[in-house]
Order: C-alpha cells, then sequence, then structure tokens
C-alpha cells in the first residue's frame, strides 16, 4: 500500500518550441492539503491537465493512487480548473447530475448527494435555475459542488476562492477542511498566499517548468530561518531600512516587515529602533510564504538568466 | 464508459430537441411535407376561375371563329376563357379602359393580317398565366392555320387528322411497378435533395457551434477530465445527430402519411410517387452524410474561437456538398452515366448524389451498397482526423490555427 495520493516521476511535456514541464517529480501524500505554488506560465495547469490526462506528457509516469493512472483511476480524483466551466443554458440540478455522471455516479445517487451541498452552499433556492442566471460566486460554488458529488479521494482545485465574497470563502474553506478531516487528499493551487500558508501541510514552488522548492510549510519556513522582523510604530520609520544587517524592507506605512542577513543579530535594532521611534510591536517571526514565494522566484529568475 | 457516452448523448439530444429552433423547425415539416405533395401536384393542372377576354378582329367572320374555338377551350371540364362578346365597332381604347377598369381581364388583338402572318397580340392586367395563355395561342394558332388550309383548299379536319402530333405520356419503370409520371416526381426529388442538402448543412453547423460553446463557457476542460476526447467527440456526433434524425424521421413519416392519404380521397390528384426506399435512403443518407460532415465541422470549432473565425476554414469543408449540388442537373439528365455514377461514390458528395439517383431510377443494389461503404470508410477517416485536431483544440485558446499548424497537430496529437 502506497501512502501517496499522487506520484509524478519526470514528467516532461513541451509545446511548439518552448518548454512547459521539465522533469518534474512530486509525491503527494494522502490525507494531506498539498499546496501547488508558482507564478503565472510556471507550467501548474499543464501539470494539473496531465495529471488529469487531459494532455499526455512527453516523458514520465504518473501514479494515481497507488495505481498506474488510467481513466479508472482518475473517476477517483475531482479536478476544479482555474476556468470554471457549466453549460450555461442547463438547469443547475441537470447540470449537476450530469457532471457526476461523467465521473460515473448515476442519477439517483447524485440527486441524494447534491441535497445537503446544495443547503451549505446557499444555492438550494436555485436549484431549478438555470446556469447562467448565476451570480459569478454562485456559478463557483456550483462547480465545486459538481466537482466533489462523485466523492473523489483527491481533489484538485485551482483557485478555489477567488472572486468570493468572504462568506462564502469562509463556507467554503470550512467545506475543504470537513473533505480532508473525511479522508479527502487535497491538491491546492493558488496565488493566494496567506491562503495557501493557513491551509496547507506542503507545499511545491514550480517555476518556468521546474520544481525549485519542495517540503513541509513549517520545514520550509525554518529552512529560511528566523530572520524576519515584524515592526509596528508611530513616527518616520524610513531610517529603517538603511540601517545595517537589513536586506530587504517591506513598507506598510506604520508597519514594516524587515528580512535581516543570514546570522545577523536583531538587538542593534531593537534598541536603534526603540531609540527614534514609539514601538507598538517588535517581533521575530518566520518569514511568510509569500516572502518565500517572492525571493525563491527571484533567485531563480536570476540564476537562470 | 458506455454509461458516460450515454450521459453525453442524452445532454445533448435534450439540449437540441429542447431549444425553440428545432421545435420551429420540425413542427410545420408534415405541413410542409404536405405542401410538397400537393402543390406540384396542383401545379401540374391550371386551376381558378376562367380568364375573362374579349377578341378584337377587323374581320367580324374571324372574330366569331376565334371566340367559338376560345369557348371550346376546357379544363376538367370548366370554360378555361370567359368570352365577352365585344361589338364589331369597339375601339381598342374601350378595351384598354375596360382592362384597366377590371370588366375584362384582358383582351386579344387580331390585326387585318392576322391569317397570313399568323401575329396577334394579347394585353392583360397579367400577363405570367403562362399555361392559359399558352392554350390560349395553341387555340388561335389552331384557328388561324385551319383559315389557310381553306384557303388552300384543303379540309382541316381531314389535315388535323393526318397531322396528329404525338402525345407521349412519361411512365416511370421500376421493380415496385409501373406509373405515369407527370413531373412531379423530378419536383418531388429536387426538393428533397434540397432538404437533405440544408439539412446536413445546418446539423453539420449545429455541432460545430456548440463544440465553439463548450470552448467559451470553458466547460470542455472539466469534460474533458472526465472522458477521454474521443468519447466526447463521438458522444457530441450521436447526441445532435439523433436530433437531426428525430426531425428528419418526423418529415419522413409525413411524408409517407402524406403519400398514403393521398392514394385514398384525393387520389384523382397526380401525386408523385414516394417509395419506401426513397424514405429509407432519405434517413440512411442523411445520417451517414451528417456523421461525415458533423465530424469535420466539430473539428473546426475546436480549431477556432469564435464562429466567425470558422467561416474561413468551413469553406472547403463545405466544398464537395457544394460540387454535388452543381453536377445533379447533369446527374437527372443521365442517371446511369460515368459522372453520376463516379459523383455517386465519392464520399462526401454521394450522400446527396446516391439518394437524388435513387429518387430518379433506383439504381443497381451493389453501387448503393459500394456508395455506402465507401462513405462508411470516409466517416473513419474524417472521424479519425477530426478527433485529432479536437482534442487538440479544444484546449486551444488565440491565435486562429493555419492549415499547415492543424496538419501537424493531426500528426503529432
Amino acid at each position: 500500500m502506497n501512502d501517496n495520493a499522487l506520484v509524478l516521476r519526470g514528467i516532461r511535456k513541451a509545446f511548439a518550441g518552448h518548454v512547459a514541464v521539465q522533469d518534474l517529480s512530486l509525491q503527494v501524500p494522502r490525507h494531506s492539503v498539498f499546496g501547488l505554488l508558482g507564478p503565472n506560465g510556471a507550467g501548474k495547469t499543464t501539470t494539473l491537465r496531465m495529471v488529469m490526462n487531459i494532455l499526455g506528457p512527453d516523458a514520465g509516469t504518473i501514479e494515481i493512487l497507488g495505481q498506474p493512472a488510467d481513466h479508472a483511476a482518475r473517476d477517483r480524483i475531482g479536478y476544479m480548473p482555474e476556468e470554471r466551466g457549466l453549460y450555461p443554458r442547463m438547469v443547475l440540478e441537470e447540470q449537476l447530475v450530469f457532471m457526476a455522471a461523467i465521473k460515473g455516479v448515476k442519477a439517483k445517487q447524485a440527486l441524494a448527494r447534491m441535497g445537503p451541498w446544495l443547503e451549505r452552499l446557499s444555492l438550494a433556492d436555485w436549484r431549478k435555475r438555470k446556469t447562467n442566471e448565476l451570480s459569478k460566486g454562485m456559478q463557483q460554488k456550483a462547480q465545486f459542488i459538481a466537482t466533489v458529488l462523485h466523492q473523489p479521494e483527491v481533489l484538485i482545485v485551482d483557485e478555489p476562492l477567488s472572486g468570493l465574497d468572504p462568506v462564502a470563502t469562509d463556507v467554503m474553506r470550512e467545506a475543504l477542511l470537513d473533505l480532508r478531516r473525511n479522508g479527502t487528499t487535497i491538491v491546492l493551487s493558488s496565488h493566494q498566499m496567506d491562503t495557501v500558508e493557513r491551509l496547507c501541510d506542503r507545499v511545491v514552488l514550480i517555476n518556468r517548468g521546474e520544481k525549485i522548492l519542495d517540503g513541509a510549510v513549517s520545514e520550509v519556513k525554518a529552512r529560511h530561518g528566523k530572520n524576519t522582523v515584524v515592526l509596528a510604530f508611530d513616527g518616520d520609520g524610513s531610517f529603517i531600512g538603511s540601517l545595517p544587517g537589513v536586506v530587504k524592507v517591506t513598507d506598510f506605512g506604520q508597519y514594516l516587515e524587515l528580512r535581516l542577513e543570514a546570522g545577523s543579530d536583531p538587538q542593534p535594532l531593537l534598541r536603534e529602533a526603540a531609540a527614534r521611534l514609539r514601538l507598538r510591536r517588535f517581533e521575530i517571526v518566520e518569514p511568510s510564504l509569500h516572502d518565500i514565494f517572492v525571493e525563491t522566484v527571484t533567485r531563480h529568475g536570476k540564476e537562470a538568466a | 464508459m458506455s454509461a458516460k457516452l450515454w450521459a453525453i448523448v442524452r445532454r445533448e439530444y435534450v439540449e437540441r430537441v429542447h431549444s425553440k429552433s428545432f421545435v420551429i423547425g420540425t413542427i410545420p415539416g408534415p405541413l410542409r411535407m404536405a405542401a410538397m405533395m400537393i402543390v406540384p401536384a396542383l401545379a401540374a393542372r391550371s386551376k381558378g376561375k376562367p380568364l375573362k377576354v374579349a377578341v378584337l378582329s377587323a374581320s367580324g367572320e374571324l372574330r366569331q371563329a376565334v371566340e367559338a374555338a376560345l369557348r371550346e377551350e376546357k379544363i376538367d371540364g370548366r370554360d378555361r376563357f370567359d368570352i365577352q362578346p365585344a361589338q364589331a365597332e369597339a375601339s381598342e381604347a374601350a378595351l384598354k379602359q375596360a382592362v384597366l377598369d377590371k370588366r375584362l381581364d384582358g383582351y386579344l388583338a387580331l390585326p387585318e393580317d392576322a391569317v397570313s402572318s399568323g401575329s396577334a397580340s394579347y394585353y392583360g392586367r397579367s400577363v405570367t398565366n403562362r399555361i392559359v395563355l399558352r392554350a390560349m395561342e395553341r387555340t388561335v394558332s389552331a384557328v388561324l392555320v385551319g383559315r389557310r388550309l381553306t384557303g388552300a383548299g384543303l379540309d382541316p379536319g381531314k389535315v388535323n387528322e393526318l397531322t396528329r402530333a404525338l402525345d407521349m405520356k412519361t411512365i416511370r419503370l421500376s421493380e415496385q411497378g409501373e406509373r405515369e409520371d407527370q413531373g412531379a416526381a423530378t419536383i418531388l426529388a429536387l426538393v428533397m435533395l434540397m432538404i437533405l442538402y440544408a439539412s446536413l448543412l445546418l446539423w453539420g453547423q449545429a455541432v460545430m457551434t456548440s463544440v465553439i460553446e463548450e470552448k467559451t463557457s470553458r466547460v470542455v476542460e472539466v469534460m474533458a477530465s472526465g472522458v477521454p476526447s474521443t468519447i466526447l467527440l463521438l458522444g457530441k456526433l450521436l447526441g445532435v445527430g439523433a436530433a437531426g434524425l428525430t426531425q428528419v424521421l418526423v418529415w419522413a413519416l409525413s411524408l409517407l402519411g402524406v403519400s398514403l392519404a393521398a392514394a385514398g380521397p384525393i387520389g384523382s390528384f397526380s401525386m408523385p410517387e414516394v417509395t419506401p426506399l426513397m424514405l429509407v435512403s432519405f434517413v440512411v443518407f442523411f445520417l451517414l452524410g451528417f456523421l461525415f460532415y458533423a465530424a469535420l465541422y466539430a473539428a473546426i470549432g475546436a480549431a477556432v474561437n469564435t464562429v466567425q473565425e470558422a467561416q474561413s476554414l468551413a469553406f472547403p469543408v463545405m466544398l464537395p456538398i457544394i460540387l454535388a449540388m452543381i453536377s445533379f442537373p447533369a446527374v437527372l439528365e443521365s442517371p446511369e452515366g460515368t459522372l453520376a455514377v463516379t459523383v455517386s461514390m465519392i464520399p462526401g458528395m454521394s450522400q446527396l448524389t446516391m439518394f437524388l439517383r435513387i429518387v430518379v431510377l433506383t439504381p443497381p443494389m451493389w453501387q448503393i451498397l459500394l456508395s455506402i461503404a465507401l462513405l462508411g470508410l470516409g466517416i473513419l477517416a474524417v472521424v479519425w482526423i477530426a478527433g485529432r485536431v479536437y482534442r487538440v483544440g479544444i484546449l486551444m485558446y488565440g491565435k486562429k490555427p493555419t492549415f499547415p499548424e492543424l496538419v501537424r497537430w493531426v500528426r503529432h496529437a
């Protein structure tokens, strides 16, 4: 019995002249929430399409739930692509029954399962309405239901929270966590770094088709060291960026995030800041996933150039 | 996989059949079929009120002879002409005024030298009722010729008897028996051909539009993650095809119904003959032709982003069907000729030409079967190519591919 929900080995895909994915290997452990990160055009969607067999890899193998990837194995995955798609003139209920049928679920079963989901995502009143009468947010929620009706063991969602209002965001996040509690493995692709940071156990970062970072979120952050300082203060803090040992400043006005040189001592910084500003907060923290993302991608970009 | 295919076929079918355009296109079909059968039959005989005319001639005797002859003209036991006696002194101006006042439909003016010159003029509000005017021309001509014969000392009755014109009836012979053809069969054949042609284009384009819609609404990626693209394409072809077949069957059955009804109470009309072979081949060639063209249209739909972009790619696809339509007069002229036989064997053209040949003469069974077999092979080839273009195309957005690019898709998909 394999502990990985998905295993990609040496995957490569090229389109007319440019390489979209290069020798990519990764493992998604069962029951984890796995973040697939990368800047626009990094090859995330291409990778997911290969997992779903929408595209065939030029080289490499894909294993799903311990089996070689065939169509039967893919019925155990739910895939919500970044580009949402529903038939505009279909009634919501019929649409969901159809989408489930495509994944091998009988109509009766689909109808029984969709009830609680429609309630939960506040779509129950829209059951008999056509898709093109639904708002964008509602369509997104409908798409999510269409993705999970066949009770996939692995759920791949591309930007599941974008375009949702705060209430819907919370409901959707809860839904994802519930699925995870019930044993679903979740692969999350997103640019919302705070969401990824809070939801994911593991992340893989790819850039220009190559994997440049892989590991548990805590491990990745620890690897980057506790060299980030968060400051909140009253007064003019513009001098802080030029203090010795400061590598990078992210300025929010009355709130700063500083990256210090590796191994440098934050104590002199604290003394200097306390002397010149009225400090409300001074904290040494792990870098945010956002910073790690920006830094790693920038460094990789320079190396490649 | 078959359950998934079935789900796709069902969805496509239900969506088409529920659309307004389907209902509007299908329901009046039977009425149109009835019209198709009855109008040619009615058109073959002329009908309506007799034409109200007066005859103007310098010679009263000639006028009376012409009037008498015109009064004799009957159609289905009714007078063809209602002759208004004109006074000898009636002026042309008065008659003109009568026509304009609608007291007369028209008048025939015979010049003084009418007998020797053989000339006459008809003035009327309407001069497009060819059949009636032809009858008038024939009658007047007979009177004038009779006068010339008498003038030459011959007996018009005797001459008439000796020079009786040929009255040739055309009878269509087939295994089902013989039947007199009064031109209506040709009209029917052409109408059925036009319907087949229009249905093929219409339903083929329906497939194209639906592929483009799936691309535009991005639903195709969700679909492709559930089923292989070949199943997707197949489901679409079968689903839309079934909807098209439903429409065509409604039409064909109503045609059969009208044709059977016509054998009964209104049997006195000369109804064009509709044989079961014609109906069956109408349905069969619709289905095969549909699969052939719909697969090509699906490939075009997958390659482009909008219906507008599709136009330039659609033309080469329509070319064979247009050539088939252009060739139909030649096929009608000589249904067993080399051209007709050849064209009825080429997939892409055969579904129209073979159908036309079946309607006009019942070709040998081996030719029909060979044509169907070749069309079947053509469909397999086209579906194979279309499947490859489709697989690549459905995920391609942006620039419309050039023809060499399409060839590359087919080779590398």
